[in-house]
């Protein structure tokens, strides 16, 4: 396994169903053996992408290659793909052996071999004690667990997963992220993961591919799409940020400047070569996370600027202060996210405070 | 909190009569009757009056008479036979409909059901006719060359009997069977392709397994209703067309024997209890949700 050769290639991949397009002219690359989250609300047509790959559906135009050769018409039965369905979609009429089994039974193999590689299988997935069960006596993590040595004992050369934790509770879909992330690293096979949601896609992708609306936004791992995001979309998708609108200033080495109802504010445009080239007075956002904005003090020189605290919610291991700023302390809502302290915070509702972010955690994106 | 308490007392004596009216209608109305019916064939009949004396006779004679047993075990396998045909025709245009799209399927469905609104007694008739000496069947075999002179092979006899048995019960058949076949989640079927099966493969160990319940409960319905009927084989059967429900038939009518018509019907009914428990077990899913 190289991480660096692609293993699967979608060359302008649309699909449209009836009159109604649903992905638009999609390239995408998959690295052999990595963990790749597609990610996107629903309607954004990440399930499609899955399902043109699986072969449960046939492409409207476009190729799909698996090692350069084109199985764009390749049927579903002979792709060597196995899918974890949303769902799970385990027999009911099949006990835990025989549904782990049936992949290799349907292709022959002998009796003695399959019931060896089920044990294996199941072993990986931690539910050796569960053969004789029917899916109907398991919980919702052991069917999953289920769907998944399904898939992998045929040893395929992609794993695609259906948002396969959506119907398990936040613990246990906690749990299974970090199982299905240490399965992965130990068979080595590429995964592609559906999720709509992003925290989920933070905590295993090795890269995440960010769609919306038919089309790919970015693709990236989780640390570039955290801190360049490419658009609008994506900087307000994924995790939380602070977006103000402005016009685009001068350039200062690896900062840019850019107007808003803040003030002036500096941000890095560091490797994003679009965002130097970006015509001045272009509009643009400035973009900064709750964890990026703090209390003003004495060092901080630069993106310095006065809101009132409208709102202070704890959560947990975080507090969040949302802070109404710009002309007359109006019309700009930002989130301030700070550590949380058993004393409780200073700040209260309704006071004036000075903020401020260092330039090179805030970032720039095109309007 | 104490629920009992708050309800009002006319309101909680309407619930009573409601639940007692739940119980009470069957009781009387079904098995009541029953319990009676099982009381006559205990029962004998002496010159045209019943004889209100309980005795084993009846069961003697039908175990020991050698006409009734034979009849008995015929009827058995004709109904069986009748219940295997209809399957086997039943399930292809099952599985057609489930591969129908939307309306189609629906409005095909209702077409195939159209002849259970008619009655009875005419479509007896109408494939009577159809099977007769001059009729279409006959026609048909003897204008393609498969047979040299019409043929008295279809008509009052058993073979006609299970012909038009088949042909009547059929739609009884089809409606079970589409709706587990219907009821499979197509999910499932992708999941088999996804793991590398066949199309048949797919069939044989995922839709077929799984449509198996409504396969036992259509064999159950198709046999129950063939063997209680006596119309079918009286108006087809002829004279070598015997069957147990034309015997029962005539104990309560020409032969005014209404205990041993009793007696005969419990043994039926034995035999129509299995058929539904048989029916019934294999009727369950095996742990049907998913």
């Amino acid at each position: 396994m190289n991480q660096n050769t692609d293993l699967l290639t979608l060359r302008s991949v649309s699909k449209s169903y009836g009159t109604v397009p649903v992905l638009h002219d999609i390239d995408l690359s998959i690295k052999d053996g990595e963990f790749l989250t597609v990610l996107g609300p629903s309607g954004s047509g990440k399930t499609t992408v899955l399902r043109l790959i699986g072969g449960l559906e046939p492409l409207t135009s476009g190729e799909i290659r698996l090692d350069g050769q084109d199985i764009s018409r390749m049927p579903i039965n002979r792709r060597p793909f196995n899918t974890v369905f949303q769902d799970y979609a385990l027999f009911p009429h099949l006990t835990v052996s025989g549904n782990v089994g049936y992949g290799l039974s349907v292709r022959h193999v002998p009796r003695k071999e399959i019931a060896r590689r089920v044990a294996e299988a199941l072993e990986l997935v931690q539910l050796g004690r569960f053969t004789d069960r029917f899916p109907a006596q398991l919980s919702g993590g052991q069917r999953q667990r289920v769907a998944l040595a399904r898939a992998l004992i045929c040893q395929p050369r992609l794993i695609l997963l259906d948002e396969p934790l959506a119907a398990l509770d936040l613990e246990l879909r906690r749990q299974m992220q970090e199982f299905l992330k240490s399965i992965q690293r130990e068979i080595k096979t590429t995964f592609l993961f559906v999720t709509h949601d992003q925290e989920e896609a933070i905590g295993m992708a090795d890269r995440i591919c960010v769609m919306q609306a038919g089309h790919i936004r970015q693709l990236g791992t989780p640390h570039e799409l955290y801190y360049k995001p490419n658009c609008e979309f994506v900087a307000r998708f994924f995790g939380e940020n602070n977006l103000v609108a402005g016009k685009l200033g001068s350039v200062q080495g690896e900062l840019r400047s850019i107007e808003t109802a803040l003030g002036r504010l500096v941000c890095s445009i560091r490797d994003q070569p679009h965002l130097k080239t970006a015509t001045d007075g272009a509009s643009a956002f400035a973009a900064f996370r709750p964890e990026a904005l703090h209390l003003a003090d004495a060092k901080d020189t630069e993106n310095r600027f006065s809101g009132t605290i409208a709102d202070m919610a704890f959560a947990g291991s975080s507090t969040v202060a949302t802070i109404t700023a710009g002309a007359d302390h109006a019309g700009q809502r930002l989130r301030l996210r700070m550590p949380s302290r058993v004393d409780g915070s200073t700040l209260k509702s309704g006071a004036t405070i000075s903020l401020a972010f260092a330039p090179h955690e805030g970032h720039l994106v095109l309007a | 909190m104490s629920g009992t308490g708050t309800i009002p007392l006319a309101e909680r004596r309407w619930s009573l009569l409601v639940t007692v009216l739940a119980f009470a209608l069957p009781v009387v109305f079904v098995l009541v009757p029953l319990a009676i019916f099982l009381g006559y064939s205990f029962f004998s009949v002496d010159q045209g009056t019943i004889v209100h004396t309980l005795s084993l006779g009846n069961y003697v004679r039908f175990f020991t008479d050698p006409i009734f047993l034979p009849v008995f075990w015929n009827t058995i396998v004709l109904c069986l036979s009748v219940a295997a045909i209809c399957i086997l025709l039943a399930y292809p245009a099952a599985y057609f409909l489930t591969t129908l799209k939307g309306r189609w399927r629906y409005a095909l469905l209702m077409l195939l059901l159209v002849p259970l609104l008619m009655s009875y007694v005419i479509k007896i008739y109408a494939i009577r006719s159809i099977l007769g000496l001059n009729g279409f069947l006959n026609k048909a075999l003897v204008g393609l060359g498969i047979l040299q002179e019409p043929s008295t092979l279809f008509v009052f006899n058993m073979n006609a009997i299970l012909l038009t048995l088949t042909l009547l019960l059929i739609p009884f058949a089809i409606l079970p069977i589409f709706l587990s076949l219907e009821r499979i989640p197509q999910v499932l079927l992708r999941a088999s392709d996804d793991l590398g099966a066949s199309g048949l493969q797919t069939f044989l160990r995922i839709t077929l397994p799984l449509s198996l319940p409504g396969v036992a409960s259509a064999a159950s319905f198709v046999f129950v209703l063939a063997i209680g009927d006596f119309l079918t084989p009286q108006m087809v059967g002829g004279i070598s067309g015997f069957t147990f429900g034309r015997i029962l038939y005539s104990q309560f009518g020409t032969a005014y024997n209404w205990p041993f018509g009793a007696a005969l019907s419990v043994a039926l009914a034995v035999v129509v209890i299995a058929a539904i428990l048989v029916g019934e077990r294999f009727g369950r899913n095996r742990g049907t949700a998913i």
